[in-house]
């Protein structure tokens, strides 16, 4: 065997084993009845489960619903984080202080952002409410309208960060001249922002969303730790969906089929958000 | 690059930056003080009306399961990041140096990515019929199904910025390829090892997902062991804090440490700055 | 008695040929340098000869022993990289140390010898640092003590010099001569650099687009070039060529009018001559009836010091760089009229192909 292959082998077979498989495995439970319940009555049933699972409002619901949270969440994150990107670079105080403290929480356990928030917005006992309602003003961060909406921006607590940090990388490896050029040439600041510093960091943010999308269609920890997908069913999100259907109901078959139909939206997008950044990148 | 020369400008810019300080921070200053209330006054919403005691810490670290809770999340981290360096670290140099990779190098980012809805019916019904539900064995199987993808790109970055004539340099030396790869590279990125290390090792502290549906009482994590605090709320509020305190601030130290490292690491080689 | 030999090497990455065909002998304890543009083949076929690159076609021998198959350790070569490739986490003694390490060889003894090599390089009071803490002609120093300490059969550089400042350049250059000299060690030197490769080779191997244009001794390269590309290669001020026309034997028809050769030249051929800077006189500075002159126009001084450069231009738009004496063009002006002198004996000439 050549060199080179002998360097991979560990990671091919071990990956073979935890994902490979598994991935078949999801792959042949999705055509076939498969009740944790009745595990004696275990057979084919062609593309029925897709069927019923596409059809199933319920999935739609969660589909939509995840789908609104990562625009959300990645949007503002995205926002965001290029702001306080630029404001740390430009404010040379406090800047290794508040650099650590921003990066802080996606580093903290999901669940554990998921419960404190709980109680911090829960309406009767939360801090939140509490010190609004002395200025009043009543909010229920967890009711029928507002529930998604505050999982996102519990969402955009946590990962803003990885936004900031990914920002402030590239902008720190911008090259100098082009600003020195800019002030020359009289440019105003947002000018310089929108037409130089935009562009030079248009790979980082390109790969930053990627990134961060992709994650936010996992979220499962703050609806596991809050809403339970309630009230009604406005916070389910389609990681949360699957693991009902599997692990509530132990219908495995179908949750296998939402599971491919998941990661055949996420490819979806995946291509279209290269695509489109390629024809961006070309037009130029 | 402008900068805030205006001083009304800055002062906003300042006030911005404050204002985000704070909303980081509110959540932890909250969750230590619910940490220190006395258990009768659990759950009111006001923060600093009480006087302190630690009956709180004292109760879930000599009274409850969490210490063995800690327990097993550190013995799965810490297995799962050493299978994951040891496999990781000798693919992630062969992604960095030999043609004919290019695509197997975002195989492993496209695996890093996979959601775990469509692996955890498989594992569970696996390790099911294995009889391995509540078992570390198979919260570190289903661990590495990420923490392997990203300890490997993580690393193809910190060999990229390797250069090739090093090992050049040892195999004319007279050492063969794999000898030049541990004598010579390895040590080289010894700073990249760590960080994927401790990436790693959050990673799978953190989760919730696989833990929740493949362990039970042997074997339950601290993040589940969070979770589990929920259902008790009001009189459990200040134990909860405590058990997140004990997740959270390791963690918290472990990720400064490497924060330097993280941006080559996530970008895995493939975002040039 | 060639002791290092390449025969009909030939390079290449799919479809695209990086190497034609490369015949090369040296002889022990010759100081070779491969000279060229970059992407001519010359580190290519240096890493091929370290076994570094796999050979696509034709062997390589070192000492009599066919080595086109081995790997780098087992060639018996030592080699020093353009960024020294020294390892970052050992320290100056260890890095020299390594290749003896290698071939286990007794810790004193490797001592010793690292001692010896530190001595002559003057690093003995640097063993224990680490290569981070060196500056650029330090690490250099270390390179080249890891490469002497093995006593291998050939030392090969790739452009050893390139990340140096100019005085230091000068100063390793020395030092490499020095060592060469004291070692007697066959050495293959690529660079792209003119000026170290005539001041340090024995023998100069210029190629161009994988193939060799010339291999000669550094005089035989600046005086005889064999082809229009190694005329035009070196020298600086690059040389001057007409284009012209054979008109009968040893005269040719240029845009500077009709002139006299010393070489075979067919009617009608198309040829190219070639003149340096340096053998183009102003007419003035004295008069040799042999010798063709030429009004021209100055078109730029830059002065040298005491010699300038002065480029002129030709009423047919030809143009010509001279090096005069400082003193004899003073006088002149952007625009002023001078006769300018050929040197017959100096001119080359090229078939245009």
């Amino acid at each position: 065997m050549q060199l080179k292959y002998k360097f991979i082998l560990p990671l091919a077979l071990l990956l073979s084993a935890v994902m490979l498989y598994p991935l078949a495995f999801s792959g042949w439970l999705a055509f076939h009845e498969y009740r944790l319940t009745r595990l004696d009555d275990v057979h084919f049933v062609g593309f029925e489960n897709f069927v019923l699972i596409a059809t199933d409002p319920s999935f739609l619901n969660a589909m939509g619903n995840t789908l609104i949270f990562v625009l959300g969440a990645v949007s503002l994150e995205l926002v965001i984080g290029l702001s306080l990107a630029l404001l740390l670079q430009k404010l040379n105080i406090l800047r290794n202080f508040s650099r650590s403290i921003l990066l802080a929480p996606m580093f903290v356990t999901p669940i554990a952002v998921g419960l404190m928030f709980r109680f911090l917005l829960n309406a009767e006992l939360g801090v939140i409410p509490h010190y609004l309602s002395k200025i009043g003003i009543t909010v229920d961060w967890f009711g029928p309208d507002l529930a998604l909406f505050s999982l996102i921006l519990i969402d955009v607590w946590q990962w803003t960060p990885f936004m900031l940090l990914m920002f402030l990388a590239g902008l720190e490896a911008l090259p100098k001249t082009p600003y020195e050029a800019a002030r020359v040439d009289g440019a105003g600041p947002w000018l310089t922002f929108s037409r130089i510093t935009l562009p030079m960091l248009r790979s980082v943010i390109v790969v930053a969303l990627i990134i961060r999308a992709l994650d936010a269609f996992k979220v499962f920890e703050y609806v596991f730790a809050i809403t339970r997908g309630g009230p009604g069913n406005s916070t389910e999100t389609i990681m949360y969906y699957i693991y009902q259907t599997g692990f509530r109901f132990f219908r495995m078959g179908e949750a296998a089929a939402a599971a491919i139909m998941l990661i055949t939206v996420i490819l979806v997008l995946v291509v279209l958000l290269v695509k489109f950044s390629q024809a961006e990148e070309a037009r130029k | 690059m402008f900068s805030f020369r205006n001083p009304i400008s800055r002062a906003f810019a300042t006030l911005a930056l404050l204002l985000a300080v704070f909303a980081v921070l509110f959540p932890f200053v909250w969750v230590f003080m619910e940490s220190i209330k006395p258990a009768s006054l659990g759950g009111r919403p006001d923060l600093w009306v009480f006087s302190p005691t630690w009956e709180n810490w004292n109760e879930v670290t000599l009274n409850s399961d969490v210490p063995f809770n800690i327990l097993n999340s550190f013995a799965i981290a810490l297995v799962t990041v050493l299978i994951s360096l040891l496999c990781g670290a000798p693919a992630a140099y062969a992604f960095s140096r030999f043609r004919g990779f290019e695509s197997a190098r975002y195989s492993i980012l496209a695996a890093e990515m996979m959601p775990p809805a469509i692996l955890i019916l498989p594992f569970f019904l696996v390790l099911y019929h294995l009889k391995l539900i509540d078992s570390q064995i198979g919260v570190i199987a289903a661990h590495l199904t990420f923490v392997l993808p990203v300890v490997t790109w993580f690393l193809i970055g910190f060999f990229d910025e390797v250069p090739r004539d090093l090992e050049n340099q040892a195999m004319i030396d007279g050492y063969t390829r794999f000898q030049a790869f541990y004598k010579v590279i390895l040590p080289a990125v010894r700073p990249g090892l760590g960080a994927a290390g401790v990436f790693g090792f959050v990673l799978s502290w953190n989760d919730l997902f696989y833990a929740l549906l493949l362990t039970g009482n042997e074997s339950r994590t601290l993040p589940v062991a969070i979770a589990g605090y929920w259902t008790f709320r009001g009189v459990e509020l200040g134990k909860m804090a405590v058990a997140i305190l004990i997740a959270v601030i390791p963690v918290l130290a472990l990720s400064h440490s490497i924060q330097k490292h993280l941006i080559r690491g996530i970008g895995g080689g493939a975002v040039k700055y | 008695m060639s002791y290092v030999r390449l025969e009909k090497l030939r390079k290449s990455f799919g479809s695209l040929d990086i190497l034609h065909g490369i015949d090369l002998e040296i002889a022990r304890s010759e100081f070779l340098v491969l000279l060229g543009p970059s992407g001519c083949g010359k580190s290519t076929s240096l890493r091929m000869l370290a076994g570094l690159e796999t050979v696509s076609s034709g062997r390589i021998f070192i000492d009599g022993r066919d080595v086109t198959g081995l790997e780098p350790r087992e060639r018996d070569i030592a080699m020093v990289f353009q960024n020294y490739a020294l390892y970052p986490t050992m320290t100056v003694g260890q890095n020299i140390g390594f290749g003896l390490k290698a071939k286990k060889m007794p810790a004193d003894q490797i001592k010793k010898k690292v001692d010896e090599a530190a001595k002559l390089l003057n690093l003995s009071h640097l063993l224990d640092r680490k290569p981070g803490a060196l500056s650029g002609g330090q690490q250099q120093r270390v390179a080249i003590g890891r490469a002497i300490v093995r006593q291998p059969k050939v030392f090969l550089f790739d452009e050893p010099l390139s990340n140096l400042d100019a005085k230091l350049r000068v100063e390793m250059r020395a030092e490499i001569l020095r060592l060469h000299n004291e070692l007697q060690a066959t050495t293959i030197y690529v660079t792209h650099d003119q000026e170290e490769a005539m001041t340090m080779a024995d023998r100069i191997v210029v190629m161009k687009d994988g193939l060799i244009e010339q291999v000669g001794t550094p005089e035989d390269i600046y005086f005889r070039p064999a082809t229009r590309m190694v005329a035009g290669f070196i020298g600086s001020p690059a040389m001057n060529f007409i284009a012209g026309t054979g008109a009968g034997p040893c005269r040719i028809d240029s845009a500077l009018g009709a002139l006299k050769v010393d070489a075979a030249v067919r009617e009608g051929q198309a040829v190219e001559i070639g003149i340096r800077p340096d053998n183009v006189t102003l007419a003035q500075s004295g008069y040799d009836g042999d010798n063709p002159v030429v009004p021209m126009t100055v078109k730029l001084v830059e002065l040298l010091g005491p010699r300038a450069i002065v480029s002129l231009e030709h009423a047919s738009g030809q143009a010509i760089t001279a090096v005069v004496p400082y003193a004899d063009i003073s006088s002149f002006r952007t625009g002023s009229q001078v006769d300018i002198m050929l040197a017959v004996e100096a001119m080359h000439v090229f078939p245009v192909s």
